[in-house]
């Protein structure tokens, strides 16, 4: 279906899920890359080994969630912005998402903005907690977002809300 | 379908202001190659040098005549590649 | 309308300088085309066809098509794409095929053209991706190059390729198109290569191995003992109804003239196509703040990488496959089209009719090889729907079948800008080669090449990439 939509279905998305434990035990990436292409900076982007080395360039990403800290370095290296950090355990009342966004103008910390599913579609608000925008995203800006529970694997974009004044 | 009428507004060569009604009515009255269609017509002798309009030509040429595009010959390609003052060739000939 | 803030550019503009329009005076940046500096004073239509006496805009930006010409200064028939604005420019919409009465006759200078040839090792004609990377390797092996191209600047296309690449670190993955062209422009050795800007190869003169070239209104020839052709791809159009109204623009106009120019192509997009380009363009005319209301793919199925599908689905933008385009319809300049959709067998369907209020349309319906040169030479061509169209067959090395003649990147077959510049890259390596230049290193990097080629084209997306070149080489 993805390929004619664009969307993943969630055949597609529980393969690439980490399991259920392990997003109870803290932050951990999640690569929705579903065809092979010839792409491997995820790979070198991280730091710890998790992300497997590529055996040919053309495989899907291997992650190994055990090794995976949720440090998000290979959000803004990888060239389909596909690469997502979900962390159940950041607060009682929230997981905390980490997602790339390429948009001007950048949300403020605090903000309450829109959040989307894989459709663009709002299903929610939530509050921006951080921004980072320094020299490693290199203009690809991970925003840091509070979401509830339930919205966790839905959420994967913003939209920001339209000024008043 | 689109009617061929309709094909009336329907431009493949914008340089020459050929209408794919127009190449089509060629092809029925029996010009079937790239050549005879630029020749009778003047499609792709205009300033871009048929870079816009051969492609649609060439599939045209093959959905009526049953060919495949590769088994089409082309008309050839000549300098220059594109529009030049006749006063730049003057000027390095004098020069 | 000119882009003020940019997520990803910084627009480097010249100083604003007024400019007359059908005796309007508007103002533009200084060097920016005349065409982007009309088109942010919301002008589209730039001239009266021959002989339909219809309206028309530009169509590729990038001084292809020649669907822009418009009277300058008094002369006829100026490509305005590509000219750029000075204060005072008198521009005026042209009438049919022009008038030259009005035109300033320009005396001969006395110091003439370039009467005498120059020699080079080797020319390589286009400094985009393929031909920067060619120049570099055939300088690292100690060859001369003469690096010829259109453009003001090199980097071809890259320089408005504001997405990161694929591929791995070697053809510099994840780092953006635009920061890749200054970087190949840094590697190149400025003393090995001399390049020539505003520079177009006018014709290949078989009898004596000659090339005609247009430099910055001066004819010059060269006479090379290799020529690497890396002349890059052309937009194809679509055939329908008002396929000429301006507003209608390939993909990688509307991506020139947002990324490059900084200027907004319009307000509500109609993207057709869903391959690479189709679906990188959409996301980059959101960036820019524009409004692409759907993306329609004839094809049952989406042509480009999924990532960058999703990347756009993840905006609210809509793809509609086994769509295509009925009619488009405008007065002026386009306000509406027609889509509807298609069956099995590629038949369109009654009754299926959407119609959308979009003022630009952009076709993503493909590229195809720029290979005039190639045909003038005699190179053994062959058509391969796969690559785009007509392509020149040719060896491991890149040589084609006219000894002497290389060819590297979408020339040689559309693909991605990284197997282009490995192509090059490896033309270059070879064309040095063939005339004795050797750092010692030609064994290995040439095996590099090919090896990099190999993996880069292994995966299933390059299924009909690899088809096609089995027929070439």
């Amino acid at each position: 279906m993805i390929e004619k939509t664009g969307v993943p279905t969630p055949q597609d998305l529980w393969k690439v899920f980490p399991p259920k434990e392990r997003l109870e035990k803290g932050p951990v990436a999640i690569i929705e890359c579903f065809q092979r292409i010839p792409c491997d900076p995820c790979y070198t982007a991280c730091k710890k080994e998790a992300i497997q080395e590529f055996e040919d360039i053309n495989d899907l990403p291997q992650i190994d969630f055990e090794i995976c800290n949720g440090c998000g370095l290979c959000i803004s290296r990888c060239p389909g912005l596909c690469i997502f950090i979900v962390d159940q355990t950041y607060s009682e009342t929230g997981v905390l998402i980490k997602l790339p966004f390429e948009f001007l103008p950048l949300p403020e910390k605090g903000e309450e903005v829109d959040a989307l599913n894989r459709k663009g579609e709002v299903v929610g608000k939530t509050k921006v907690v951080k921004v980072q925008n320094g020299r490693y995203e290199d203009k690809t800006p991970v925003i840091s977002i509070l979401v509830p529970k339930e919205l966790s694997m839905e959420v994967r974009n913003i939209r920001l809300r339209k000024n008043n004044d | 379908m689109i009617s061929n009428k309709d094909h009336e507004n329907t431009i493949v060569c914008r340089c020459e202001d050929i209408t794919l009604k127009e190449i089509r009515d060629l092809i029925k009255e029996g010009f079937k190659t790239v050549d005879e269609i630029k020749r009778i017509s003047r499609c792709g002798m205009g300033p871009c040098q048929g870079r816009t309009c051969r492609q649609i030509v060439m599939g045209e040429i093959a959905r009526t005549t049953g060919k495949d595009v590769s088994e089409l010959r082309l008309s050839t390609f000549r300098a220059p590649t594109k529009n030049i003052k006749i006063g730049i060739l003057a000027e390095a000939a004098e020069g | 309308m000119h882009i003020k803030e940019h997520p990803i550019l910084a627009f480097k503009r010249g100083r604003r300088v007024e400019f007359f329009f059908d005796g309007k005076k508007m103002w533009g940046y200084e060097g920016e085309p005349i065409a982007a500096a009309l088109h942010a004073n919301g002008v589209r239509v730039l001239r009266r066809s021959i002989k339909l006496n219809r309206p028309r805009g530009f169509y590729c930006a990038i001084g292809n098509c020649s669907s822009c010409l418009m009277k300058v200064n008094g002369e006829p028939n100026v490509r305005v794409c590509v000219e750029r604005l000075e204060e005072g420019m008198v521009v005026g919409t042209q009438m049919a095929k022009g008038d030259l009465s009005r035109a300033k006759a320009n005396p001969i200078s006395s110091s003439g053209g370039g009467s005498g040839i120059r020699k080079t090792d080797i020319a390589v004609i286009g400094g985009g991706p393929a031909g920067l990377s060619a120049a570099i390797s055939a300088n690292q092996m100690g060859a001369k190059v003469t690096l010829l191209d259109r453009n003001s600047r090199i980097g071809g296309q890259l320089i408005k390729q504001t997405h990161m690449f694929f591929g791995s670190e070697k053809q510099y993955a994840f780092i953006r198109g635009i920061d890749i062209a200054d970087i190949l422009a840094d590697k190149l050795d400025k003393e090995m290569t001399d390049v020539m800007l505003n520079a177009t190869v006018l014709g290949y003169y078989r009898e004596d191995g000659v090339l005609g070239v247009e430099e910055n209104n001066r004819f010059t020839k060269i006479k090379p003992e290799r020529i690497i052709v890396a002349t890059g791809a052309s937009e194809k159009v679509l055939a329908f109804p008002n396929n000429d109204l301006p507003g209608i623009y390939g993909a990688g106009a509307a991506q020139t003239l947002m990324n490059e120019h900084g200027v907004v192509p319009g307000n509500n997009v109609l993207m057709v196509g869903a391959g690479n380009i189709g679906l990188i363009v959409s996301y980059q005319l959101m960036q820019a703040g524009i409004n692409v209301k759907a993306i329609i793919e004839a094809a049952s199925k989406i042509g480009g990488y999924w990532v960058h599908a999703s990347k756009v689905r993840r905006l609210g933008v809509p793809i509609y496959t086994s769509y295509t385009v009925k009619k488009a319809d405008g007065r002026e300049s386009l306000e509406r089209v027609t889509i509807w959709q298609l069956d099995k067998n590629w038949q369109p369907l009654k009754g299926t009719e959407i119609d959308l209020n979009v003022d630009v349309m952009c076709i993503a319906v493909g590229l195809s090889p720029l290979a005039e040169l190639l045909w003038q030479a005699g190179c053994q061509m062959k058509y391969i729907p796969e690559l785009g169209g007509h392509t020149p067959l040719r060896g491991e090395d890149m040589q084609t079948t006219v000894k002497g003649i290389y060819v590297a990147g979408d020339v040689a077959g559309v693909e991605e800008a990284s197997s282009a510049m490995v192509e090059g890259s490896l033309a270059g390596l070879c064309a040095a080669k063939s005339l004795g230049y050797d750092n010692g290193r030609f064994k290995e990097l040439r095996e590099e090449a090919i090896n990099e080629l190999m993996n880069l084209r292994s995966g299933p997306v390059s299924e009909g990439m690899r088809k096609g070149l089995e027929q070439l080489i």
